[in-house]
């Protein structure tokens, strides 16, 4: 079993006898976190969660014309807006954003 | 005082203020280290302050900033953003052309660090 968060290990032992529990908790964190920017941001090109270990390390990279003449603290602060729910139920202890916006032609920016 | 005001005066009078986990002799955090490597490499003047002092520094400090994880950096009283965000800013070379428009040119001349050490009186 991987090394969690100290004030996870309650809810783990609990719910969690196995690794592969855990494991297959971690995919689901994941999906859910990626059905959340999904829905915040439909129309984007790329959405991408990954999984970056510890059970509640993500990354987040989102390319979305909503983006489009923000500074980047404004692009990251609608990340963590969508991510809102999750952030605050523990799901997420740490989160690396990545953001761009889209251009006319489509590419990124 | 209370500790909103006091970090509002640390983000109001620093060059570069860095709210961070540790402070830079004791690093706690990497994300904080990743900050703060940035802000050494482009020869800021950095005034670092440990939000694990006390938990309401850093309540008080993302209600005052709506960012809501640390490390958080300010320059010249602006939230410039996390670790991510210094990061990328440096590899376009954004980073010393921010520290150059908010601060001016001889910004570098008074790089190093400072600890400022917050607490509620």
């Amino acid at each position: 079993m991987r090394v969690y968060q100290f004030r996870h290990i309650r809810v783990l032992v609990s719910l969690a006898p196995s690794a592969g529990w855990a494991a297959t908790m971690r995919v689901v964190a994941k999906e859910r976190l990626q059905a959340i920017l999904e829905k915040a941001f439909p129309d984007a090109p790329e959405v991408l969660v990954i999984d970056r270990g510890g059970g509640d390390h993500f990354e987040a990279r989102v390319t979305d014309s909503s983006f489009n003449g923000l500074s980047m603290i404004d692009q990251h602060k609608l990340i963590y807006k969508a991510l809102a729910e999750p952030w605050a139920d523990g799901t997420i202890h740490e989160l690396r954003i990545r953001t761009k916006g889209v251009t006319d032609t489509g590419g990124a920016s | 005082m209370s500790y909103s005001e006091k970090i509002q005066e640390v983000i109001d009078s620093a060059p570069v203020a860095l709210f961070m986990k540790g402070t830079p002799d004791a690093i706690m955090c990497g994300n904080s280290e990743r900050a703060l490597g940035a802000l050494r490499r482009a020869g800021a003047s950095v005034t670092a302050v440990d939000v694990l002092t006390d938990m309401q520094i850093r309540e008080d400090l993302s209600a005052i900033s709506g960012w809501p994880t640390i490390p958080q950096v300010f320059v010249g009283g602006e939230l410039v953003g996390g670790a991510d965000i210094v990061e990328e800013l440096e590899r376009s070379g954004e980073l010393e052309r921010t520290l150059i428009e908010k601060l001016g040119e001889n910004y570098w001349e008074s790089r190093g660090e400072q600890t400022a050490v917050l607490t509620e009186a």
